[in-house]
């Protein structure tokens, strides 16, 4: 049994997605175990976290805070002048974003929606950030959409929904699509991925 | 039909799964019966049996209940021999978690299978217990099971299967996500896509069904005939509450918008589809005596182990729970006249097994205290 202020560490751990009671003790047993300098170097940087980091005004990826313009970080990715501001790739998450940045593949924008149309969840519409969606759009001179929320329910529902919503702007506006992964071998795909590579197969000619 | 493949469970190793205690079960390939009183764990040895071959229960959806209560897991594990695979036998086992939600590690073959779908489709099974007398008598829920268990089989015939259950699984949340959409009075470009989605899975479940529908139809009314003494003819209808083509079913949602929002759920689609039953040109629900509702639930499950016998070209295992409550003499002639016409692995549970008229290939065992031990 850990002393009350390891137990109050361990609890706020606990809450960090992955980690279960066994890990969490884990930590503070190390961190305890460790050069003091380390739990104060950590501490003062938690603090800092959601001062010096926040999300992107204009896509709400995560952005630096630099002193003097705490209103409206700007993400590296926005920042970037050799960044084809025609296309937008449109995420539910800083994650998605992530993702498709490591691929490589993009060479537009992109928007973070942060959340997906969901009733079941008293999600709507009004929660999603469509205004600054269409702003995003309008300024930059979008040309291109991209629409790459997940395969979910929740995520076509979401896609169907902007599609329609931006349908009006005379864009071209895209899904991603879903299908076999790169290097493996067709008779190791699941069915339902292989059944959706099917269903949304491309032209050769 | 006899010249299907075999399949059979030859062992089962359990551990702390409700009052069992840790043991192996030795089954025979044919017939097993499970004597002994009420409360000791028969059902629970089906129980085990039926969650090792399909990672579900079909007593709670909580998986989490069938861990003993001092247990931190419970855990079954089975070794099947199987004429597909001559030589090896597949190895099924799932542990459940206790705590919270009642988490599930399966593996198939001491590997995790790429879906739950994979594992749960590698041994056929088909369960027969007290409550299925509900399935000519009862709401149309257990029927649409019944045409899904028989749907997903047909489609695993080409490596299929995952599909349907991904199907039913996002239809089901797509309905759930347009009826709280209608409840908070959210307007058509929120229900437009729901409607869409319900559209596209659903057609997709009609058609399984219609398929599945069609494989049990003519198996049921033979089955029927051969044991209901009445001459009434039966038929079978399979009956979609949708269109079978997505723009005409999402524009069918559309239409019923306000109707369905008073009445807080769709009016259509295939959540309210049902397998009608005729006799004599009534329905069988109105019309049927006793006799006769147990006459076409045995025809039923005899046409459910045909159609996946068919479908997957090996004989399903049969677990058949409490069958001395259908030991009433002039109805149990067809009971065994069933179990006589099976030709694979059947594993049964019995209070009274001096009544189970079974001779040749059987195995008897004794349940008492959560231990089962051969007689």
């Amino acid at each position: 049994m850990l002393p009350r202020h390891a137990r109050i560490v361990a609890r706020l751990l606990e809450r960090l997605p992955g980690v279960g009671e066994r890990t969490a003790t884990r930590y503070v047993l190390h961190l305890l175990a460790e050069d003091p300098a380390l739990s104060q170097a950590l501490g003062d940087a938690l603090r800092e976290l959601h001062a010096r980091v926040r999300g992107c005004a204009r896509c709400g990826n995560l952005a630096e805070v630099v002193p003097g313009l705490e209103a409206s970080p700007i993400c590296e990715i926005c920042a970037d002048g050799r960044r084809d501001a025609s296309v937008l790739c449109v995420v539910a998450r800083v994650q998605d974003l992530a993702a498709i940045e490591r691929s490589g593949a993009m060479r537009g924008r992109y928007f973070v929606l942060g959340r997906l149309v969901s009733p079941l969840e008293g999600v709507g519409p009004e929660d999603l950030p469509l205004e600054r969606l269409r702003a995003r759009i309008a300024e930059d001179g979008v040309k291109e959409v991209i629409i790459a929320t997940p395969p979910s329910v929740d995520g076509e529902a979401t896609s169907l929904f902007l599609a329609r919503e931006l349908a009006a702007l005379g864009l071209s506006i895209s899904r991603i699509a879903s299908g076999v992964p790169h290097g493996s071998e067709l008779e190791y795909a699941d069915q339902v991925t292989l059944g959706r590579a099917i269903a949304g197969r491309k032209s050769l000619g | 039909m006899t010249s299907n493949a075999t399949l059979g469970i030859h062992r089962l190793e359990v551990r702390d799964f409700r009052n069992l205690e840790a043991q192996v079960v030795e089954l025979g390939p044919r017939f097993n019966v499970l004597a002994g009183e009420n409360g000791q764990g028969k059902t629970n040895l089906l129980e085990a049996l039926y969650v090792a071959t399909t990672t579900r229960s079909f007593r709670t959806s909580t998986l989490g209940d069938c861990v003993r209560h001092d247990a931190a897991s419970a855990f079954a594990r089975i070794r099947v021999l199987d004429d597909r695979q001559p030589g090896v036998a597949r190895i099924q086992s799932v542990e459940l978690d206790g705590q919270g939600a009642g988490r599930r590690k399966v593996q198939l073959d001491g590997k995790r299978p790429p879906t739950l779908a994979e594992y749960a489709l590698a041994t056929p099974i088909v369960l027969f217990e007290p409550a299925s007398l509900a399935l000519s008598q009862g709401g149309a829920a257990d029927r649409r099971r019944l045409l899904d268990r028989v749907a997903i089989h047909l489609a695993a015939r080409h490596g299929g299967g995952a599909e349907l259950l991904v199907d039913l699984e996002r239809y089901r949340r797509a309905h759930g996500h347009r009826k709280k959409a209608l409840e908070r009075a959210m307007d058509a470009r929120v229900l437009d896509p729901y409607e869409r989605l319900m559209a596209e899975h659903g057609v997709r479940i009609v058609r399984a069904r219609r398929e599945a529908a069609e494989a049990l139809a003519g198996r049921v009314v033979a089955g029927f005939e051969a044991i209901a003494t009445a001459p009434l003819r039966l038929e079978i209808a399979y009956a979609p509450k949708a269109p079978e083509d997505v723009d005409a079913f999402s524009a069918l949602l559309a239409e019923r918008r306000e109707l369905d929002a008073r009445r807080g759920s769709a009016t259509r689609g295939p959540h309210l589809d049902d397998l009608a039953f005729l006799l004599g040109g009534r329905p069988a629900r109105q019309v049927a005596s006793q006799g006769q509702h147990r006459a076409l639930v045995l025809a039923l499950k005899g046409a459910e182990l045909a159609a996946i016998a068919e479908a997957r070209e090996v004989e399903p295992i049969l677990l058949l729970d409490d069958v001395s409550s259908e030991l009433d003499p002039r109805r149990n002639a067809a009971l065994f006249a069933f179990l006589h016409a099976q030709v694979g692995q059947v594993v049964l549970t019995t209070t009274r097994p001096e009544l189970i008229e079974i001779a040749g290939d059987r195995r008897d065992f004794d349940v008492v205290a959560g231990l089962v031990r051969p007689r």
